[in-house]
């Protein structure tokens, strides 16, 4: 009988002790266990003749799934964590100057005029992609697809389903937009508070990416954004979640979306509004698209720590911008600023 | 790099990003048009603003007391501009991407200010009446 003491990472909350326990207990070898969260560590007794590292590596793959690793070395971020933080917040905060910049230089104004065809809603699509509705549909995607990234979900197939289920769910509304001519779901008030909804979830995931719960998570145990999280944890597993939230967008506030819809509505046809919402989803697909990959590929590349921290700050800057522009639309507070 | 230099950086650049959203770049702009965008045409007082990448002019001056109407000018604008709300009239409307919009505002009373903001809340208007 030998006793290994293993370093954990990835235990975000309290109840991370009870699953951590629960998926040691039903291996075999383990004959005794003790997890300590404050330590993060995992004392197991065992009979097995493996090594440390080959029975690190066995349980680690047992524990992956739910986002928990286990080694022998205790994992040294904390050094390099405050520098990279530092260094993070500087990008982060470039990037968002050179957007409001952007934004207030007018570039993005121009002026399309005559009747809208697929090729129109396609430049229109490709303004809107970096427009201030980049804030909130860009934000939303960045956030999603660094935090999926850093859970080494399968997130190419994630992200295909993401960006499949808007392009669908954009020709399908728009089409039906069409064929009826009506306002179907463009309530300004419903789009406001869905655009209030997602700046909080990218405010939690922005914090959480920046890594500012990670340092409280004793503090917190049983906290409201612990639940959040382990639901969050749980539907971004599913198939289907990716869908839903690529058709949600067509519904998240845009100035640009619902120029189209009101386009699409009065096209008068399924096939033109089908075309023009089409067409414009397109637009912002490569924008949406260099997002999503390119959180992926900077997830698994050797700068991972500083682009999640990065990516974090952008996003918390974004949902903030949201947030106040979404409660000014409501007219819940006064307009704070004018882009 | 020196946690120091950092620190110095960041706060430059949150400076920055102050300056950004309060600082108003089209400020001359604005006046010029402010003194134009007001007509009062057979006791009826026409306001004009012009909606395309933010609202122009920004503050508009105008009368109280008279029957006013509100024209809302539209050229090729598809950002959030065209998603037009006006909370104290219950106004919400998508204006069209290219023409004029008169919105009828009764007869506006003093001290009581009318604001528009675009459907994301990022663009803003506002007329004082006096």
């Amino acid at each position: 009988m030998t006793t290994y003491t293993f370093h954990v990472t990835g235990t975000h909350c309290a109840s991370c002790k009870i699953l951590i326990e629960d998926i040691l207990n039903e291996q075999d070898f383990i004959k005794k266990l003790r997890v300590d969260l404050k330590e993060e560590t995992v004392e197991i007794e065992t009979d097995s003749n493996q090594s440390a590292e080959e029975i690190a590596n066995v349980l680690t793959n047992k524990l992956k799934p739910n986002g928990y690793a286990l080694s022998v070395e205790k994992i040294t971020q904390e050094k390099i964590n405050d520098s990279v933080t530092w260094e993070a917040i500087l990008l982060g905060l470039v990037f968002l100057i050179l957007f409001f910049i952007l934004q207030k230089s007018g570039i993005l104004n121009l002026g399309i005029g005559g009747k809208i065809t697929p090729v129109t809603s396609f430049i229109i699509g490709l303004i809107a992609s970096v427009s201030s509705c980049l804030a909130i549909v860009g934000g939303l995607v960045l956030s999603l697809s660094a935090k999926i990234s850093q859970d080494e979900v399968s997130d190419t197939k994630t992200f295909l389903l993401f960006h499949t289920g808007r392009l669908v769910s954009f020709a399908l509304l728009g089409g039906i937009l069409g064929l009826i001519g009506d306002a179907i779901g463009i309530s300004f008030t419903f789009s406001a508070i869905l655009g209030l909804v997602a700046s909080i979830v990218m405010l939690l995931l922005g914090l959480n990416l920046v890594g500012v719960f990670a340092k409280n998570k004793i503090a917190l145990p049983s906290g409201i954004f612990q639940k959040v999280f382990s639901v969050f944890r749980r539907i971004e597993h599913k198939t289907f979640t990716p869908l839903v939230i690529g058709f949600g967008t067509f519904f998240l506030p845009c100035g640009f979306t619902q120029s189209m819809q009101v386009a699409a509505i009065s096209s008068g046809s399924f096939v033109s509004g089908l075309l023009i919402m089409f067409t414009f989803a397109l637009g912002t697909l490569p924008m949406l698209a260099f997002l999503s990959f390119g959180s992926a590929s900077f997830a698994h590349g050797k700068h991972a720590l500083l682009f999640f921290k990065s990516a974090g700050v952008v996003v918390i800057g974004l949902s903030i911008f949201a947030l106040l522009a979404g409660l000014a639309g409501l007219g819940i507070i006064n307009p704070l600023f004018s882009v | 790099m020196s946690k120091t230099v950092s620190i110095i950086i960041t706060l430059g650049l949150v400076a920055g990003i102050g300056i950004i959203f309060v600082g108003d770049f089209k400020k001359d702009n604005t006046n010029i048009e402010s003194a134009q965008s007001v007509e009062i045409k057979d006791g009826v007082q026409y306001i004009t603003i012009n909606a395309r990448g933010g609202y122009f002019p920004r503050i508009t001056e105008a009368k109280n007391g008279i029957p006013t109407k509100l024209i809302m000018k539209t050229n090729g604008t598809y950002d959030c501009s065209a998603s037009l709300v006006i909370r104290s009239i219950g106004y919400q409307q998508i204006l069209p991407q290219t023409g004029e919009t008169e919105i009828d505002l009764g007869t506006p009373k003093s001290g009581e200010p009318l604001r528009g903001v675009c459907s994301m809340g990022m663009y803003s208007f506002i007329i004082n009446f006096s």
